[in-house]
């Protein structure tokens, strides 16, 4: 059991250095929060993340439909949403037809003008076309 | 955790459930094939009637590399086979020769996942043995472990051709890799490759099927005929039976 007093104690102590900092960040106008935007020549991709435009070429998404997930979500976690996928199907046989690598191939045609195109930007390369099938 | 028990226990397909849960009513027709699962309450077997297996057939180890994209090199020593035939002599020559085809056992204890490193071998709820190959690192343990040879090394790169099948993933070289019962076509409702060739162009020796289904044809086949495993004394319970042996 913990009795009141040490409780006071210990949480006061988890205060003190979130006060002093508090002390310290007044002074300051510019804060860490608002990084100057970077990359802004004013090229556009046709869809900027959040934290500024990306300089890689335009990307080919198909008119008129929905990415599988919002894309702004799929934007940034398509590989761990990939990656998840992949190990339902395989481990748990639980296999979603829409969420399959396959399924991306039905809007996302080509592989060079949406896929490779931003991951040559970012400096990525994943393997999995070694053994997947997806339209160059 | 539990969910998935309890429909185990229920012997409800994942797709059934899954859709009752996410839309009643709307999505119970739509459900099947949109979404699967792997169930704890079935356990694959096949039988395979050696009489009726003859030496010059060879449908199922053709449908397999097909289905598959099994590639084969042409080195002896270095080809991948997730299905082959084993010619089977008498000693004494009292009983004919005969060829067996020999894949991989899916064992109930298998000794390729017990030595495996990363996890990457695995059982699957519903029994079948696989190798996730997107963690195997090719360290080949399994390979030693596995009393059937039916683990192979890819040892070359491969590509892709015109003809291979688009909707089964090739392979990079350095990974191991077997027989999977056909688990994309048992999650959709088919039969694995060999057996579908063995019952239309081959001799009809191959039975698939769920051994915990009484009603299944393997179920009463295997209760009312005396079928054999291989190595039955190492106790692995392996899952492919055989009969005439
Ligand atoms: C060594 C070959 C290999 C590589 C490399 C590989 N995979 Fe796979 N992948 C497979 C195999 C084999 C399966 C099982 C196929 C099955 O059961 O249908 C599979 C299944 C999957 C599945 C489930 C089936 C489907 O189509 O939805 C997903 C998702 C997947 N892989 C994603 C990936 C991703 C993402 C990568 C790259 C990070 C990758 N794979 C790299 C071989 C590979
Ligand atoms: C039904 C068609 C469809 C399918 C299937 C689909 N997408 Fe999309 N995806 C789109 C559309 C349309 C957009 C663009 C939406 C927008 O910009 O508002 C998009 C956008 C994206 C983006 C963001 C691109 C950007 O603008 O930065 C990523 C990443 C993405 N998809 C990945 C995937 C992956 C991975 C899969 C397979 C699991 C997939 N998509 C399947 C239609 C689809
Ligand atoms: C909008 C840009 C963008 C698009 C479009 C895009 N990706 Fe990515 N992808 C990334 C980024 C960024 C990473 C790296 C994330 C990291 O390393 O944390 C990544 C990583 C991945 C990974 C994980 C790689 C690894 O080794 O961990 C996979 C798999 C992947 N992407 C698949 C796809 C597929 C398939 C498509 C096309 C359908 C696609 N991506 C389209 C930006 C994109």
């Amino acid at each position: 059991m913990v009795s009141y007093p040490s409780l006071f104690h210990r949480s006061f102590f988890r205060v003190l250095p979130l006060l002093m900092g508090l002390v310290l960040a007044i002074p300051q106008p510019a804060s860490a929060g608002d990084v100057p935007q970077q990359g802004g020549s004013g090229r556009s991709s046709g869809h900027p993340a959040h934290n500024g435009p990306a300089d890689h070429p335009p990307l080919e998404v198909p008119e008129g439909r929905e990415c599988v997930q919002p894309a702004e979500w799929m934007r940034r976690n398509h590989m761990d949403f990939l990656k998840h996928n992949r190990d339902m199907a395989v481990r748990e046989g639980v296999r979603v037809k829409d969420d399959s690598l396959k399924n991306c191939s039905t809007c996302h045609k080509s592989r060079e003008k949406f896929c490779d195109r931003c991951h040559a930007y970012v400096a990525v390369a994943p393997n999995c076309f070694e053994c997947h099938d997806y339209p160059k | 955790m539990t969910t998935l028990d309890r429909r185990a226990v229920l012997g409800l397909g994942g797709t059934l459930a899954a859709g009752v849960l996410l839309a009643p009513g709307v999505s119970l027709l739509a459900a099947p094939g949109e979404r699967t699962e792997a169930s704890a309450s079935r356990r694959w077997a096949m039988l395979i009637d050696i009489n009726r297996c003859t030496p010059d057939c060879s449908a199922c180890l053709t449908a397999c590399r097909k289905e598959n994209n099994v590639p084969l090199f042409g080195e002896p020593d270095r080809d991948i086979h997730w299905i082959r035939k084993v010619e089977l002599r008498d000693k004494d020559q009292r009983r004919p020769t005969v060829s067996l085809p020999v894949l991989c056992n899916h064992c109930e204890h298998p000794p390729c996942v017990h030595v495996c490193p990363t996890g990457a071998s695995f059982v699957r709820k519903d029994g079948i043995v696989l190798v996730d190959e997107h963690r195997c690192i090719g360290c080949r343990y399994c390979m030693i472990a596995c009393p059937y040879k039916a683990r192979s090394l890819v040892y070359h790169e491969t590509r892709r051709s015109p003809e291979s099948n688009p909707n089964v993933p090739i392979r990079s070289k350095g990974v191991v890799e077997k027989c999977t019962f056909c688990v994309h076509r048992l999650d959709n409702g088919l039969q694995p490759a060999c057996v579908e060739a063995c019952n239309s162009v081959g001799g009809g020796a191959m039975l698939f099927g769920d051994l915990n289904d009484p009603h299944s044809e393997i179920a009463k086949r295997v209760r009312t005929v005396t079928s054999q495993t291989i190595r039955a004394d190492l106790g692995l319970k392996p899952r492919v039976h055989y009969q005439g042996l």
